[in-house]
């Protein structure tokens, strides 16, 4: 799964979502992308678990692309604990997503196997999403 | 040759944002017209003309007859040059037109359209656009609409450069001629599962390594000081 190899510090604050993504919201190396439509937390498991199901969907003869990665840490504190005693240990890693960001991109696929892969792999994050087509790549929702 | 389409704008008073708001609002996207020795103008263009405009030409190699009212000038040719879009509505926010002038030379991008289907894809390999658009130099009525390659010769592992891309008689490409244009690569075996992760450290996966700069008397092996920083935390949460 996705997680940095090297961090200057182990926690960090939760953060706010505003505003919209100004960068990575186009289609820039595949034909088809994966947009998402609102803000959320993308965890390194959910995006393993997309990762799988696109490449399940396309078999082989595509070329796959994640243009977000978790890097940041989400803490917990455990079961049956008291409030206090400082932070809680880092749990999981999340990709800060805003809405616009292209997440995903899909490149030598047809334009029905593209839909169905990004349909299952839609499924399996917490983001509404919608499909994106490079302009001129086929016929369909152009950017 | 280049293609054509007709386009009416209206000479707009306000700028900046508040003004740009209440425009899109009222149903008309902002434009900006500039050329060169020419004047910069501010425009507004219906949103919905436009938005019939651009699905039925290629925006960036259609030369657009623009009609503006509330100027002298009245029609001008142009390209467009820039399209803003909404981060994921299809709306568009803001367009840059570009008024051109017969007999002078203009840089424009224009797509790559590759032609047949490769050998070496029909062999199971994959074909890889590396280059989208091509940057080409040539007078306002030679723009062509699209450069083509036929690429139906190409084996696996074999690469379409810019030096090979044949253009029309007058236009000049900009790029570097040595880039790759595309190339068929061999299939990929995709791993589809995930790697096995070691079960240690906090959520049964390994914590990354600490960028910490120490003085040099209190450097320690990077593994120790993260193993006691998570032992000391663990101890306080169990608490």
């Amino acid at each position: 799964m996705l997680a940095p190899k090297r961090v200057k510090f182990r926690k960090q604050q939760k953060g706010r979502m505003r505003g919209m993504a100004t960068r990575g919201n186009t289609v820039a190396f595949g034909d088809y992308g994966l947009q998402s439509l609102e803000p959320g937390w993308v965890s390194n498991r959910q995006i393993e678990a997309a990762r799988v199901a696109l490449t399940r969907h396309i078999k082989r003869g595509g070329k796959v692309w994640i243009r977000i990665f978790p890097d940041k840490p989400i803490t917990k504190k455990p079961a049956e604990t008291r409030m206090g005693k400082g932070k809680g240990n880092p749990e999981l890693w999340v990709a800060v997503v805003k809405p616009g960001r292209v997440m995903f991109e899909l490149e030598g696929v047809t334009d029905q196997i593209a839909r169905r892969a990004f349909e299952l792999a839609a499924a399996k994050l917490p983001v509404k999403c919608r499909l994106v087509v490079r302009e001129g790549a086929a016929e369909g929702v152009t950017q | 040759m280049a293609a054509t389409a007709n386009l009416n704008a209206v000479l707009r008073q306000g700028r900046g944002k508040g003004p740009a708001r209440r425009l899109r609002r009222a149903g008309r996207v902002p434009a900006v017209i500039y050329g060169h020795g020419d004047e910069t103008r501010a425009l507004s263009v219906d949103a919905r003309e436009l938005e019939h405009l651009f699905g039925r030409i290629s925006i960036e190699s259609t030369i657009i007859d623009l009609t503006i009212e509330g100027d002298g000038a009245g029609t001008v040719k142009a390209l467009v040059r820039e399209v803003q879009m909404h981060p994921y509505k299809p709306e568009v926010v803001h367009v840059d037109f570009y008024q051109i002038h017969a007999g002078e030379r203009i840089h424009v991008a224009i797509p790559i359209r590759l032609v047949g289907t490769a050998a070496g894809v029909k062999a199971g390999g994959l074909m890889q656009l590396a280059l989208h658009d091509v940057a080409i130099r040539c007078l306002p009525e030679q723009i062509p609409d699209a450069i083509e390659h036929d690429v139906s010769a190409l084996e696996i592992g074999d690469s379409v450069h810019v030096r090979e891309l044949a253009v029309p008689p007058g236009v000049e490409i900009e790029e570097d001629p040595d880039r790759t244009v595309c190339s068929v690569i061999p299939p990929q075996v995709i791993a589809l599962e995930a790697p096995p992760v070691a079960a240690e450290g906090v959520g049964g996966e390994v914590e990354p390594e600490l960028i910490r700069r120490r003085p040099e008397e209190e450097e320690q092996p990077p593994a120790t000081a993260q193993g006691g920083a998570e032992g000391s935390e663990s101890k306080k949460g169990q608490r």
